[in-house]
C-alpha cells in the first residue's frame, strides 16, 4: 500500500508459526473473548470537591480505579470483547524522531518544553537545526471577531469569538463552548436527561465560572501537573485493602501511571527494578502475563506489563519477557475466525486453534477486524456488536501494523464515526452514539485521528468504490474544543489531583492516563513520512534508513487555548508511549538472535 | 427453580479456611509480593487466606464441590477475577453439574454486578456448553430454554444458537419505545434483523449490500426508523440506523431524500430562512447530492453544517467538501 509503508513492508516470513532459525518473531494480537474488565457499582455520595480527599483510600476512588479501559462503559451486549495489543520489533531506529527533511510546515518548529531524543540517519544528519524558536505566527492572539449574529450568511468558517455573555467578560471563548447547541429535541428520554445534566454540569468549567482555577484570556485552567504527578506516584504505592476490586488489574495501575507520568515530564527510570520485579512475579512459566502472581496470563494484562517495561526501559527490564514462551501462549490463544481469545479457558470446550502449517498468527486479522466494523461505521469489539471508542482505537492500530486501513475498513464511514463522537458545548467526544463524553475517549477517539490522518495523506486511501480520499491537511476534528474540555472539565480541583472522566466523577488513573493521552495528541502533530526514492537508491543496506518515518510536530493551527508550559509529550500514534521508549525496545530485540 | 444444592451454593460464614476440617487436607500457597512491588494491595486477610487456598487447588488441578465453593467465596470479595471464574467453569464441567443450576446462581451474581465481564463470558462458556445437550432434546426444549432465559440470554442466545425469535424483537422494540436514543437497542436491532439466517449472507460486513434480505424487510424497516427518527430528529441513533439498512438493501440514498427534506428548510437561504432541525438529516441531504452529481448542492448543506448547524466538527465537514472535488474529477 502506498500510504502507510512501514506497516506493510516488513518481512512477513518472520510472522510465521514456526520460529526457527533464530527468526525474531513479529506477533500482533487480536483477542476475542471476555475482557476482565469490570465496573464495580459505584454507590455512595460523591465527596464534595473541597472535602480533603485521600486519592487511595476513598471508596469511590477504589471504585473507580478499578477498570479496565474497555470495560470503562462497558455493556451488557458487549459481553465478548476482543483487544489489541502488539508487540512488533520490526522498526529500525531511524524511524524515530528523525530531522525533518522536507520543506513544509517549517513554521512548526517550536522547542519543546522538554528533551526531546533526535536519532538522526546520515542523510539527514546535515545541518538541520532540530529546533527553532516559536515563529510570531504561532504566538499571536487569535483573530477576535464580536459579533452576535451567528449566521451571517459569510463564507467564513472561522470560529467566531465572543465575550460570555453571562460572565467573565474577557474571556475569549468560542460561543459553541458556552451555549447550548442550536438544535434541540423536545422529546425528553432518559438519554436526553443524562446529556442535558452533563451539559449543565460542564458548562460552568466551560465559561471560566468556576472557582477553583485560575482562567487564562481564553478561559482555560492551566495544566496542574504537580497534583497530578503526586496523585499518580500515590496510585503506585501501596494500596489499601478494599483495592481488591482491582487484583485482577495491577498492571495496568503501571501502564497507566507510568505512562501518564512520562507525559507528565516525570523521569520514570527510579521505577525500573520495582517495574522489573512486579512484572516478573505476574508472568506464568507457560508464558504471558497475568494480573499478579498465581493469575492466568490474560492478553490486556501482558500488555499493560510490556508496555510498562518499555517505559522504564533497559535491557534487564526487556530480559525480564519470556519471549519464546509468550510466543506459544500466543499461538495457543489464536481461534478459528482470525481473532483471539484474551485468556485460555480452563475448559476442554475452548475451540483451540490448530497449527495446520497454512496460518500464521496474523491469518485472518484483517479480516476480523473488517467484520467489526458496523453499520454506523465505527467498530465493534465482535462482529454484530455496538460501535465503540475503545474499539476504534485498536483496529487502526492493529491495522496500522499489519496493513492500510482503508484495505479492509469503509474509511469514510468511520471518520463520520469518530467525527460524530465530538459534541458541543462540551468538546470532548464520547464513547458510542447518543452517550455521554467522557475524558478517557479523548485517547480512544481522538487518538484515532493521527492514524486516520496517516492513512489519508498521500492519497493512499479509496472509498468502497474506490475513489481517492482527501488528505487530511486540517484537522478533522476540534483539537480547541477537546484541549478546552480537558482542561476545563477533566482536572480534579481538589487537592487529590489526577484526571477524570467528567465533572463530578472522581480521577482515577484509567482516566488520568487517557485524559493526558488525548491531550499529547490534541497538543501534536503526526506525519508519516514515505521514503523519498533517494533514500532507498535500491541499496540493500540503506532499506532501514529508507523506512518512514513517524514525525511529531507542535500543533500550532488555530487559537493556542493553553500555555506553552502545558503541553505534555508526545506519545508514538500506535504504541502511546514515548516514541524512544518504542525505539530503545525495538533496537534491542532486533539486534538480538532468536528469541 | 428448585433450591441450589448446599453443598455447592452458598455463601460460607464464619471460620477461616485454615481451620475448616474439610480443608485440612490442602496446604496453601501463600504469595510473596517482591520487594517494592508497585501498586501492591494491602490484601484484607480473608481474601489472601481464600487466594492462597485456590492457587493450592488449582495447582493440584482439583474438581470437587469445595472448589466450587472457594471460588463463589472468592468472587462474592471481587467478582472482577478472571482467573477464578475461569477455574469455576472447569469445575462445573468436570463435575457435570446442571447448567440452570449454575445459570440459577449466576442470574443472583450478575444482577449486583450488571456490567462484569467474566459473568458474561461463563455465562457464554456455560451456554456453549449446555446446547448440543439441548439440541439433543429436540427443539422445543431449546424453545423452552430461550424462554425461561429471554431476560437474561437475550444476547448471548441469540448469537450462540442463532435462534432470534420475534420475541427478542418486540424486546428491542420496547427498549426503543421506552428510549428512542438508546443506541444498544438500535444497534442490537440491526443485528437481529440483519444477521438472521433465515434471510442474510453469513460473513458479509455491516457495510456490505445483502441480496438475500427481502425487499419486505427493508421496506419495513426503513419505515420503523423513519417514525423513530420523527420523534427526535436530532438523535442520530435513527438516521445511523436508516442509512445502514439502505447500504445493506443496496439501495440508493436518495429513496429517502422526500423523508430526508422534511427535516431541513430553506437551505442556503438567508437569516430566518433556513430553518435545520436534524444536522444529520443536512448530513444525509449532502450525501444524497454528491450521491447524484448535484456537486454545488452537496457544498452548500456541508458548507452550512460547518459554518452553523455543527460548528463543532468543521474539520470534517471542509474535509468531505474537499472530497466532493475528488469525486468530481473522476
Ligand atoms: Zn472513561
Amino acid at each position: 500500500m502506498p500510504g502507510l509503508r512501514p506497516w506493510d513492508d516488513r518481512d512477513r516470513a518472520g510472522l510465521a508459526l514456526e520460529v526457527a532459525g533464530g527468526v525474531v518473531p513479529r506477533t500482533l494480537t487480536v483477542t476475542s473473548g471476555p475482557d476482565p474488565g469490570l465496573r464495580p457499582a459505584t454507590t455512595g455520595p460523591i465527596p464534595s470537591q473541597t472535602a480533603k480527599t485521600d486519592p487511595i483510600t476513598s471508596p469511590r476512588g477504589a471504585a473507580n480505579i478499578a477498570r479496565f479501559p474497555i470495560a470503562d462503559d462497558g455493556t451488557w451486549n458487549n459481553a465478548k470483547q476482543y483487544f489489541i495489543t502488539s508487540i512488533v520489533p520490526g522498526f529500525p531506529p531511524s524511524a524515530y524522531m528523525p530531522l525533518r527533511t522536507k520543506g513544509s510546515r517549517p513554521q512548526k518548529r517550536v522547542a519543546f518544553p522538554w528533551k526531546m531524543t533526535t536519532t538522526t540517519t546520515p542523510q539527514q544528519a546535515q545541518g538541520q537545526p532540530s529546533r527553532s524558536p516559536p515563529s510570531p505566527a504561532a504566538t499571536a492572539l487569535p483573530r477576535v471577531t464580536v459579533t452576535d449574529d451567528d449566521d451571517d450568511g459569510s463564507d467564513s468558517v472561522d470560529e467566531e469569538i465572543v465575550a460570555d455573555p453571562i460572565s467573565n467578560l474577557g474571556f475569549m471563548i468560542p460561543d459553541i463552548f458556552t451555549q447550548l447547541p442550536l438544535i434541540r429535541d423536545e422529546l425528553v428520554t432518559k438519554t436526553s436527561i443524562e446529556q442535558d445534566e452533563t451539559v449543565e454540569a460542564c458548562l460552568p468549567f466551560l465559561r471560566g465560572d468556576d472557582d477553583f482555577f485560575d482562567y487564562n484570556e481564553h478561559g482555560v485552567p492551566e495544566l496542574d501537573r504537580e497534583r497530578h504527578i503526586r496523585f499518580l506516584r500515590q496510585c503506585l504505592g501501596k494500596l489499601p485493602g478494599r483495592f481488591v476490586a482491582a487484583d485482577a488489574s495491577r498492571p495496568w495501575f503501571l501502564y497507566w501511571c507510568l505512562s501518564a507520568l512520562t507525559m507528565l515530564g516525570e523521569d520514570v527510570s527510579s521505577y525500573r527494578n520495582a517495574v522489573i520485579a512486579t512484572a516478573r512475579s505476574m508472568q506464568n512459566e507457560t508464558g504471558g502475563f497475568g494480573g499478579g502472581g498465581g493469575q492466568l496470563s490474560h492478553m490486556a494484562t501482558s500488555y499493560a506489563v510490556v508496555l510498562a517495561l518499555a517505559l522504564v526501559g533497559g535491557e534487564e527490564a526487556y530480559d525480564v519477557v519470556d519471549r519464546k514462551a509468550m510466543w506459544k501462549w500466543l499461538c495457543s490463544l489464536k481461534q478459528p475466525d482470525g481473532g483471539f481469545q484474551v485468556c485460555l479457558d480452563l475448559t476442554p470446550e475452548s475451540p483451540a486453534w490448530k497449527e495446520d502449517g497454512s496460518a500464521n498468527l496474523l491469518t485472518g486479522v484483517s479480516d476480523y477486524i473488517r467484520r467489526c466494523q458496523t453499520f454506523e461505521g465505527g467498530i465493534s469489539g465482535q462482529p454484530n456488536a455496538e460501535a465503540h471508542g475503545a474499539y476504534a482505537f485498536c483496529a487502526l492500530g492493529c491495522l496500522a501494523l499489519l496493513d492500510h486501513p482503508s484495505s479492509c475498513l469503509d474509511i469514510p464511514r468511520l471518520i463520520a464515526w469518530l467525527s460524530a463522537r465530538q459534541y458541543a458545548p462540551e468538546g470532548g467526544f464520547s464513547g458510542r452514539t447518543n452517550k455521554l463524553v467522557d475524558g478517557c475517549y479523548s485517547h480512544w477517539v481522538g487518538g484515532c485521528f493521527p492514524l486516520i490522518e496517516a492513512c489519508l495523506a498521500g492519497g493512499g486511501a479509496t472509498d468502497s468504490d474506490g475513489t481517492k480520499l482527501p488528505p487530511a491537511t486540517e484537522s478533522l476534528y476540534s483539537r480547541e474544543g477537546l484541549t478546552r474540555y480537558i482542561l476545563c472539565c477533566c482536572q480534579d480541583q481538589s487537592k487529590r489531583g489526577g484526571l477524570r472522566d467528567k465533572p463530578g466523577k472522581m480521577s482515577d488513573a484509567y482516566h488520568s492516563c487517557y485524559v493526558l493521552s488525548g491531550l499529547s495528541s490534541a497538543q501534536h502533530q503526526w506525519e508519516l513520512d514515505e521514503p523519498t526514492d533517494a533514500a532507498t537508491g535500491g541499496d540493500g543496506a540503506a532499506t532501514a534508513a529508507a523506512e518512514p518515518a513517524w514525525t511529531v510536530f507542535p500543533y500550532l493551527d488555530g487559537p493556542q487555548v493553553f500555555a506553552p508550559k502545558d503541553r505534555v509529550r508526545p506519545i508514538h500514534p500506535v504504541y502511546a508511549i514515548p516514541q524512544q521508549n518504542v525505539c530503545a525496545i525495538q533496537q534491542y530485540f532486533q539486534a538480538k538472535q532468536g528469541f | 427453580m428448585a433450591l441450589l444444592k448446599p453443598e455447592l451454593y452458598g455463601v460460607r460464614e464464619g471460620s477461616r479456611l485454615a481451620e475448616d476440617p474439610e480443608w485440612e487436607d490442602v496446604v496453601p500457597i501463600a504469595h510473596q509480593e517482591p520487594e517494592g512491588a508497585l501498586a501492591a494491595i494491602a490484601y484484607p486477610e480473608e481474601y489472601a487466606e481464600a487466594m492462597a487456598y485456590l492457587r493450592a487447588v488449582m495447582k493440584a488441578k482439583e474438581h470437587s464441590p469445595r472448589c466450587l465453593r472457594l471460588t463463589e467465596h472468592i468472587i462474592n470479595m471481587n467478582p472482577a477475577h478472571y482467573t477464578v471464574w475461569l477455574y469455576r467453569a472447569a469445575n462445573v464441567f468436570a463435575l457435570n453439574l446442571s447448567i440452570p443450576d449454575e445459570i440459577a446462581w449466576l442470574n443472583g451474581v450478575a444482577l449486583r454486578n450488571l456490567k462484569n465481564y467474566q459473568i458474561w463470558h461463563h455465562r457464554h462458556l456455560l451456554v456453549e456448553h449446555y446446547y448440543p445437550q439441548l439440541s439433543l432434546q429436540g427443539p422445543s426444549a431449546i424453545a423452552e430454554f430461550a424462554a425461561s432465559e429471554q431476560s437474561f440470554l437475550r444476547d448471548i442466545l441469540a448469537e450462540d444458537t442463532k435462534t432470534t425469535t420475534s420475541a427478542e424483537l418486540a424486546a428491542i422494540e420496547t427498549l426503543l419505545d421506552d428510549d428512542v436514543r438508546n443506541n444498544s437497542a438500535w444497534s442490537h436491532r440491526f443485528f437481529l434483523v440483519f444477521s438472521n439466517p433465515a434471510h442474510s449472507t453469513p460473513g458479509l460486513a455491516a457495510s456490505e449490500p445483502d441480496p438475500k434480505v427481502p425487499q419486505e424487510i427493508v421496506d419495513r424497516e426503513v419505515a420503523y426508523a423513519m417514525a423513530k427518527i420523527r420523534l427526535a430528529p436530532q438523535s442520530q441513533s435513527g438516521w445511523n440506523y436508516l442509512r445502514g439498512v439502505l447500504v445493506k438493501a443496496g439501495r440508493k440514498l436518495a429513496t429517502v431524500e422526500g423523508f430526508t427534506n422534511e427535516f431541513v428548510k430553506g437551505l442556503g437561504e438567508d437569516g430566518e430562512g433556513e430553518d435545520v432541525r436534524s444536522t444529520h438529516a443536512l448530513d444525509l441531504l449532502a450525501e444524497i447530492y454528491a450521491e447524484r452529481g448535484d456537486k454545488d448542492k452537496a457544498d452548500l448543506a456541508l458548507r452550512r453544517l460547518g459554518e452553523k448547524w455543527d460548528r463543532i466538527r468543521v474539520g470534517y465537514w471542509e474535509w468531505r467538501r474537499k472530497g466532493l472535488e475528488i469525486g468530481a474529477e473522476a
